[in-house]
């Protein structure tokens, strides 16, 4: 077993590849009464063309696939839901679904190896019937139209379908009622069949734990699978600059809701992303430090759209990525969202002529530490950290080391790369008239 | 490692929560007074004034410079409601010195920023300074109308309004836009004067804290300034929170929304202080978990919510129903709940669903302790409630609730309100 220690934050990960390919991480948190495990699968929305180990034809799936898949993992050949029987031993348990995997985790104190009988026969064992997919596709449809009255959602989507045209990072991770009415068993059982096999999967643990002793306890409850072929997953090529540079829709809201982003050019050119391999958590980092300075809570910036009412609060700063895309978004409430992107231009303008301040780039690098280490406060999010950052190809620890290393000249050649007017979009949701 | 507290002066009491789970220490001030009509905008914009400066940090950006120079300690401070009460919250969470890459001890010039913010707010001509007064009321107004923004909370909110309609309980948290014309720099400081010397202060800390840290609390000079008081604010009790039969009102109101949103407003008729744990379990059952009759009948059997469940408001003995649906569906809807709540009646649950229940509720009760400010809030709770109950106790009270007092609170349940929210 691979053991990575971190001194600064003083937390270790235990790391075991099986030979059926799983990945398992143990992160052991002596002192917590809560156990907390996540097993995913690398199987999202974005992943809708493939070809499937054999076969030499691309099988292309309706949107909302991967969403669908989790809500009916639960049913069991025997008729019971293992949500109830987890939730009768009284056990949280719950899943989700992102643009990249599919996440199934519970929660739990003394009764945690009762509770993983269950777990893992569940989502080892699919049980797909027409009548129980229909059932599902009128409790969807709910969680649909829940999403479509959510005007923060509603900015975003559409921040994504102005930053990327054919690729299905922008379509709705739970489909709409349309995609959703042709999903079918056997669909259901083609990826299940193809995406749940162990070496598309990995596993995290957090809590009071040895790690053998986990990792044990899991084998054991194990089904045997054959390892699979590689799936050929097909995504189109990310083109660059951006599809449209605003979108404006209206919606019931007080004042207008906005997503400004940036579309990370790197994705679009092939050569440079084996070096962005060995740099991407470092970038990361960078564009963090850099999104303050621009808009943090002591940049000029906020300032003054703070005193000229525009903004009320921070709007939130963030960078997302895979291996296949990146994209910065700011998003907010505003009386005036224009203003806001017509004076961060400006600013970025500036940034890029004046050169980074030192003493400004220490002080955030101070705070992204602080926030870094934080983050190791709770289990849920250590786990679902470890678990998507593991699904990039990234050790959550990485960030805690590699913050050190990122330099004012570094920061100087990522602002330089990304911040540009060609990657800008914005997305406004404007109160009905 | 465990909660103690000491009183300061009389109405200002310092909570101590030692732990060492965290990487952070968090610290956390409330202030609590009654909700009332004539006061409850100006103590809502009182935290929007005190976070934009201090007499030694005289504007957000040096508050926010020192924020980040000390590895990004974060503030925060909102309003809540709580019973009968008004609560000004006010949070500093920082890393523990332990974590630091140099020695330094951020533990306590956070107490004495956070303490700064609250106790010395920068002023003007016997005010608070005027344009931060004034550029706060234009911001409050925002989020006060922003709160039609989340359907489901403003559902939540209106159902709530009408169920307590001309009664403290009923007014929003943050106040009302029409009050706001009338406030300014002067009246306002006047009003935080007041506040601080008349309200309930409990103070919190969490994390790995020594007999030093105490010290730092009863030696701050802010502190040291402040008078005892005898703490104006509500205890509600099941003496207070007795129930009126009234008719059963139903409101319908519109927005242009894609789902309509129902909420059931349930009074419970409380007889002692039992009934408040087995209002608890029974909750459960209805509408708490995945296995409740809620969630399986509404959702599971019918398919007609994806959102679907129910809450219970303990300090003034309410359980709220809520639930996502399309209006088409809503008579159809309201049928299925109330063949539920007639089913709690009627003793329709067996062993395993108390079992379960219970097992949950224990669950969360045990998960207290792994997060700080969960904990502080679990501590204040009782704190406000006028009782000091630990988790061992807690669980021991809710194993001990049986079938005969859950069928028995059930029929002391009658629905208040059916609040609808379509298009």
């Amino acid at each position: 077993m691979q053991v990575i220690e971190n001194l600064k934050v003083k937390e270790k990960v235990y790391i075991e590849k099986l030979e059926n390919g799983l990945k398992i991480m143990v992160i052991p948190k002596e002192n917590m009464q809560k156990k907390y495990i996540i097993w995913g699968t690398n199987f999202g929305s974005i992943d809708n063309t493939f070809i499937l180990p054999g076969e030499k034809e691309a099988t292309k799936i309706p949107d909302g696939v991967a969403h669908f898949l989790e809500h009916k993992m639960f049913e069991q050949r025997n008729g019971t839901n293992s949500l109830d029987t987890l939730s009768n031993i009284g056990v949280d348990a719950n899943a989700y679904t992102t643009n990249d995997h599919t996440a199934y985790l519970y929660e739990a104190t003394d009764n945690f190896y009762e509770a993983l009988d269950e777990f893992m026969d569940y989502v080892q064992n699919p049980y797909y019937t027409d009548e129980n997919v229909e059932k599902e596709k009128g409790i969807i449809g709910q969680e649909i139209k829940m999403y479509d009255d959510n005007g923060e959602w509603e900015a975003y989507r559409n921040a994504l379908k102005n930053m990327y045209e054919n690729h299905p990072i922008a379509i709705k991770i739970e489909g709409d009622i349309d995609s959703i009415s042709k999903i079918d068993k056997e669909t259901l059982y083609k990826c299940y069949n193809n995406f749940y096999n162990p070496s598309n999967m990995t596993m995290v643990i957090c809590g009071d734990f040895k790690p053998e002793e986990i990792v044990n306890e899991i084998k054991k409850r194990l089904i045997p699978k054959e390892k699979i072929g590689e799936i050929q997953r097909i995504y189109p090529k990310i083109e660059k600059g951006v599809n449209k540079k605003e979108t404006q829709v209206q919606m019931e809201v007080s004042n207008p809701l906005f997503v400004i982003a940036f579309k990370d050019p790197i994705y679009s050119e092939e050569e440079k992303l084996v070096e962005l391999e060995q740099n991407k958590v470092k970038r990361h980092i960078a564009i963090e430090i850099i999104l303050y300075m621009l808009l943090g809570r002591s940049s000029n910036l906020y300032k003054t759209l703070y005193e000229q009412g525009i903004l009320l609060n921070q709007p939130d700063l963030s960078y997302e990525f895979s291996k296949h895309y990146g994209y910065i978004m700011i998003s907010g409430q505003s009386k005036d969202p224009k203003k806001i992107s017509e004076g961060l231009k400006n600013e970025i303008q500036k940034l890029k002529e004046d050169g980074i301040n030192e003493e400004t780039f220490s002080r955030i690098k101070k705070k992204i530490y602080g926030d870094y280490v934080t983050e190791y406060n709770n289990i849920e999010e250590i786990a679902m950290m470890f678990l998507a950052d593991s699904f990039k190809g990234i050790n959550s620890l990485d960030y805690i080391e590699e913050y050190n290393f990122v330099t004012v000249e570094y920061a100087k050649q990522v602002l330089d790369e990304i911040f540009s007017t060609d990657n800008m979009t914005i997305s406004i949701v404007n109160p009905k008239k | 490692m465990g909660y103690n507290f000491y009183d300061i002066k009389e109405g200002i009491k310092l909570h101590v929560i030692e732990t060492n789970k965290f990487k952070t220490n968090l610290l956390a001030i409330f202030l609590t007074t009654p909700l009332c009509k004539e006061n409850i905008t100006k103590n809502a914009l009182i935290p929007l004034v005190l976070k934009r400066g201090t007499q030694n940090l005289k504007t957000q950006e040096e508050i926010s410079k020192k924020l980040e120079g000390m590895y990004g300690a974060s503030f925060d401070c909102g309003v809540d409601k709580t019973g009968d009460n008004q609560i000004l919250k006010f949070y500093l969470e920082s890393l523990n010195n332990n974590y630091l890459p140099e020695k330094e001890d951020l533990l306590l010039e956070s107490i004495n920023t956070l303490l700064e913010i609250l106790f010395n707010p920068l002023k003007e001509d016997e005010g608070f300074k005027q344009n931060y007064v004034e550029s706060e009321k234009n911001n409050l107004k925002d989020i006060i109308e922003g709160k039609k923004d989340n359907k489901a909370r403003y559902a939540q909110e209106r159902c709530i309004e009408e169920m307590y309609k001309n009664k403290p309980y009923g007014l929003y948290k943050l106040g009302n836009v029409e009050d706001l014309d009338k406030i300014d720099n002067k009246n306002l400081y006047e009003r935080y004067q007041e506040l601080i010397k008349k309200c309930k202060i409990d103070i919190f800390v969490s994390g790995e804290v020594d007999n030093k840290t105490i010290e730092s609390f009863k030696e701050n000079e802010y502190i040291k300034k402040l008078e005892g008081r005898k703490p104006e604010y509500n205890i509600n009790t099941i003496e207070t929170e007795k129930k009126e039969e009234t008719k059963e009102n139903e409101i319908k109101e519109k927005m242009d929304v894609e789902q309509a949103k129902i909420v059931i407003g349930l009074d419970i008729f409380q007889e002692n202080i039992e009934d408040k744990y087995t209002a608890l379990v029974y909750n459960a059952i209805l509408g708490g978990t995945p296995t409740s009759k809620m969630f399986q009948n509404v959702r599971e059997k019918e398919s007609l919510a994806y959102t679907i469940g129910s809450g219970y408001i303990r300090q003034k003995a309410n359980i709220l129903i809520k639930g996502g649906i399309d209006v088409q569906n809503y008579e159809k809807a309201l049928k299925i709940i109330k063949e539920q709540l007639e089913d709690m009646k009627n003793g329709n649950f067996d062993e395993d669903d108390i079992a379960s229940a219970k097992k949950y509720i224990i669950s969360t009760i045990k998960f207290i302790p792994d997060e700080q400010d969960t904990e502080i809030t679990y501590y204040f709770g009782q704190e406000i409630s006028g009782y000091n109950m630990n988790y061992k106790e807690y669980i021991e009270r809710i194993e001990n609730i049986t079938k005969e007092q859950i069928v028995q609170l059930a029929a002391r349940i009658k629905v208040n309100t059916i609040y609808l929210l379509s298009k």
